[in-house]
């Protein structure tokens, strides 16, 4: 194996692993910073809700700190021509992260779980929308990094080949990566939405926690039906208009399309020969892929018969994460929608079958987060920044194959226990439910 | 502008070496002074607010150290593959260990976790010592700046004994802490150990010191000033302990640390990555910044964004401050 594919191998797995929390994170701070405010308002239920949620944001936010430290890490330790050469640019956004949005986030987790009866009630308030700040922030910046890799602005190649930074606004400022950021968060989002309607579904169906329950189906499909149609409209369409314009080879191969075609079709399902340069058994809707693209039905778009095989990302990977992405962001939008209807006919909490569909739901969005990033990462190759630097000669030149096969296993032993762990801990916290968790969370203040 | 960049770095290290210093300090003696569950329990509540932001000073010093010196942090980071992955595999081992002991009910979960932390944090200090004690000694670099050695030739004597140097220091400042933060018969064994530290503190420190004329002879410079000011704050330090100014003392062993931290950056400067062999100039911060224009960005950046943490993170901690009650 070569190093460049261990190190690959490595930092897939990582950062998967890893993005597991922060799509929690982003997606259950709101809600914590909600009740939290609305339990500062004398809402008893709100109370046990911000206890519950905080309690399962902490272990989450714990699992998801210790698991990035090793993304930042890994820059330097597997990447570091890349770093070398860029860091000037990305190293930006990054510490950025770190000065403006950890700080911000832990040194205020420290006061939501510690200090209910310690700091002023408007603080502890107040705590619960810094944290919630600070969560996407840091999605932001960890974002912004990302789209510079995606399509670099704002740098100047200097003569030495260092990319230079010239101006951290552009960066900053680049409509890639607010698209980008904006779809990550509703991605987010969907997922918060659905775990909250999840379990609050678990409950009603086990006639538990009554009201409160009900409260949780009720405000997490809102959010999961909302969210769910920001992911397709306008962020996903969005996305897609900006891969079509400056990374035409990944989209050809997000949709799997080998010849340039006129009225080219949208394949829905199919799978990709790359061989044979051609699609198996695909169900195909004529000239969607032209409009999606250009909005003309008529425009031509091009294949990956039309570059070289070179600059061609793996195509089946690229092809089929998009295609669960896609196709689960669409299936979240009918079960939301079914539920938000049933509420509205105020049938929902006699419709078991629809309760059913929410607890069960719940894992989906997780792998539709994850689709998207291996589309956005996997579509980028071969490049580590796109036109600059290919991911062939970014990996460190000191560090050899078996070095990072044992970090790689390593990593890959201490993920699973923490999974275990994780798993355990919050199936745990689900079982003792909110009412339980309000008690415990007041006999674990310092005294 | 690249000494400013310079001061950046050593101002975040050095807070992390105050603050997280105490957390991991307290979490290496709490075997000696803690006896029962509740009282480990206790010293975990003493950290459990602070920790996790301590910790981010040495994310975000990462972070800065990216963007103010790329090529340093590439070559040191690649450079040192395996012992930084291990030190990454200490601290998951003791963010979980923090973070979950509480989540679970049984004892034996707790002494497992208890002890998992007690060993991660001490191995973590350990290593600390043992990079800053390389990083003054100088390292095996090529002409690239990108390290040569094993990982064997950096546990060379010398580091080691800035290692062990720096178990004894933080193991000091968090008993110090300990006495400031509980009350309770913990409190009183964390005094004595404490006094039994600073002993140990000063044997070793001399040790060090001996071991470092011998290695660099005597170098004066402005930096010879330094030593003098780390005397009079570890004085300071036992005569409070003595005389039971809880407050003070802490203030006093803080001020110590950054005394020392202070003298290890004045050693470095002008390096980043000091090259142990004579014809290889190793990497200095000016080698390693990239342009002005983009140094600039980050140093503004990262100078606004931390003088913002401080004011909001001193407030913060004042509110989350004062005694918790430890029974046995």
């Amino acid at each position: 194996m070569s190093v460049v594919l261990a190190d690959r191998l490595q930092f897939a797995f990582t950062v998967m692993f890893h993005y597991l929390f922060p799509i929690t994170t982003m997606g259950l701070a709101p809600f914590v910073a909600f009740y939290t405010l609305k339990a500062q308002r004398g809402d008893a239920d709100a109370a046990k809700a911000a206890a519950f949620w905080t309690k399962i944001f902490a272990v989450n936010f714990a699992v998801g700190v210790v698991t990035g430290i090793p993304m930042e890490f890994q820059f330097g330790t597997n990447w570091a021509r890349f770093s070398a050469a860029s860091g000037s640019v990305i190293g930006q956004p990054l510490a950025m992260e770190g000065i403006y949005a950890f700080f911000l986030e832990s040194i205020f987790l420290g006061v939501l779980l510690y200090g209910k009866d310690r700091v002023a009630p408007a603080l502890h308030g107040v705590s619960g929308v810094c944290v919630w700040l600070g969560s996407w922030l840091s999605g932001f910046f960890i974002t912004a990094t990302d789209a510079w890799m995606q399509h670099p602005v704002g740098y100047a190649v200097g003569a030495d080949g260092r990319i230079e930074l010239t101006s951290l606004f552009a960066v900053l400022t680049s409509p890639f990566a607010w698209w980008q950021y904006v779809h990550v968060l509703a991605g987010a989002m969907v997922a918060g939405g659905f775990v909250v309607a999840g379990i609050g579904a678990y409950y009603v169906l086990s006639r538990r926690e009554d009201a409160l329950a009900r409260r949780f189906v009720q405000s997490g499909t809102i959010v999961a039906l909302v969210f769910s149609m920001l992911a397709i409209f306008p962020t996903g369409d969005r996305n897609s208009a900006n891969v079509t314009q400056y990374q035409p080879v990944k989209l050809a191969a997000m949709e799997g399309l080998f010849a340039s075609t006129n009225g080219a079709p949208l394949a829905i399902i199919g799978m990709p020969d790359v061989h044979a340069r051609t699609i198996l058994d695909p169900v195909f809707v004529p000239d969607i892929l032209s409009f999606l693209a250009y909005g003309n039905f008529n425009a031509n778009v091009k294949g990956l018969n039309a570059y070289a095989t070179e600059l061609w990302p793996p195509v089946e990977l690229t092809y089929y994460a998009y295609h669960v992405m896609v196709g689960l962001g669409t299936i979240f939008v009918s079960i939301a929608g079914v539920a938000v209807l049933w509420m509205w006919r105020k049938r929902l909490f006699e419709a078991r079958w629809v309760l059913w569909l929410l607890l069960l739901a719940m894992p989906f969005p997780y792998i539709a987060n994850e689709a998207g990033w291996v589309t956005t990462e996997v579509g980028r190759q071969p490049w580590i920044i796109y036109g600059l630097m290919k991911t062939a000669h970014a990996a460190s030149p000191t560090v050899v194959t078996g070095e990072t096969i044992f970090t790689l296993l390593g990593f890959a032993g201490m993920y699973f226990m923490l999974g275990v762990l994780f798993l355990y801990l919050t199936l745990r916290e689900i079982g003792l439910g909110p009412s339980a968790s309000a008690l415990a969370h007041g006999a674990e203040l310092p005294a | 502008m690249s000494v400013a960049a310079f001061i950046v770095i050593a101002f975040m290290l050095a807070t992390y070496v105050v603050l997280d210093g105490y957390d991991l300090g307290v979490a290496a003696i709490v075997p000696f002074v803690a006896r029962s569950d509740r009282e480990r329990e206790g010293a975990m509540r003493a950290i459990g607010p602070f920790w996790n932001g301590n910790e981010v000073w040495l994310i975000a010093a990462g972070g800065a150290l990216f963007a103010l010196f790329p090529q340093a942090y590439a070559s040191a980071f690649s450079g040192f593959y395996l012992p930084l992955i291990i030190v990454l595999w200490l601290l998951m081992g003791r963010g979980i260990a923090m973070e979950l002991r509480g989540h679970f009910p049984s004892e034996i979960w707790h002494t497992f976790w208890d002890t998992c932390f007690a060993i991660s944090s001490a191995l973590l200090i350990l290593l600390f010592g043992v990079a800053l004690g390389n990083l003054l000694h100088g390292l095996p670099l090529d002409p690239h700046g990108y390290f040569v050695g094993t990982f064997a030739r950096l546990l060379n004597p010398y580091a080691l004994v800035v290692g062990v140097f720096a178990v004894a220091a933080l193991g000091l400042h968090g008993a110090v802490f300990l006495v400031m933060r509980t009350n309770g018969p913990l409190t009183e064994r964390a005094r004595a150990l404490a006094v039994r530290l600073w002993y140990i503190v000063l044997l070793w420190y001399a040790l060090a010191s001996v071991l470092s004329v011998v290695e660099h002879g005597v170098r004066l410079s402005w930096i010879s000033a330094i030593p003098l000011l780390t005397l009079v704050t570890f004085v300071w330090l036992l005569v409070e302990i003595r005389r039971g100014g809880e407050r003070r003392a802490f203030a006093a062993s803080s001020l110590w640390l950054l005394s020392l931290m202070l003298q290890a950056a004045g050693t470095l400067f002008p390096y980043l990555l000091p090259s142990l062999t004579p014809s290889i100039p190793g990497i200095s911060i000016y080698d390693a910044a990239p342009s002005p224009a983009a140094l600039a960005s980050a140093l503004t950046v990262s100078i606004v964004g931390l003088i913002a943490v401080v004011i909001y993170g001193t407030l913060v901690t004042r509110h989350l401050a004062g005694k918790l009650s430890v029974g046995e």
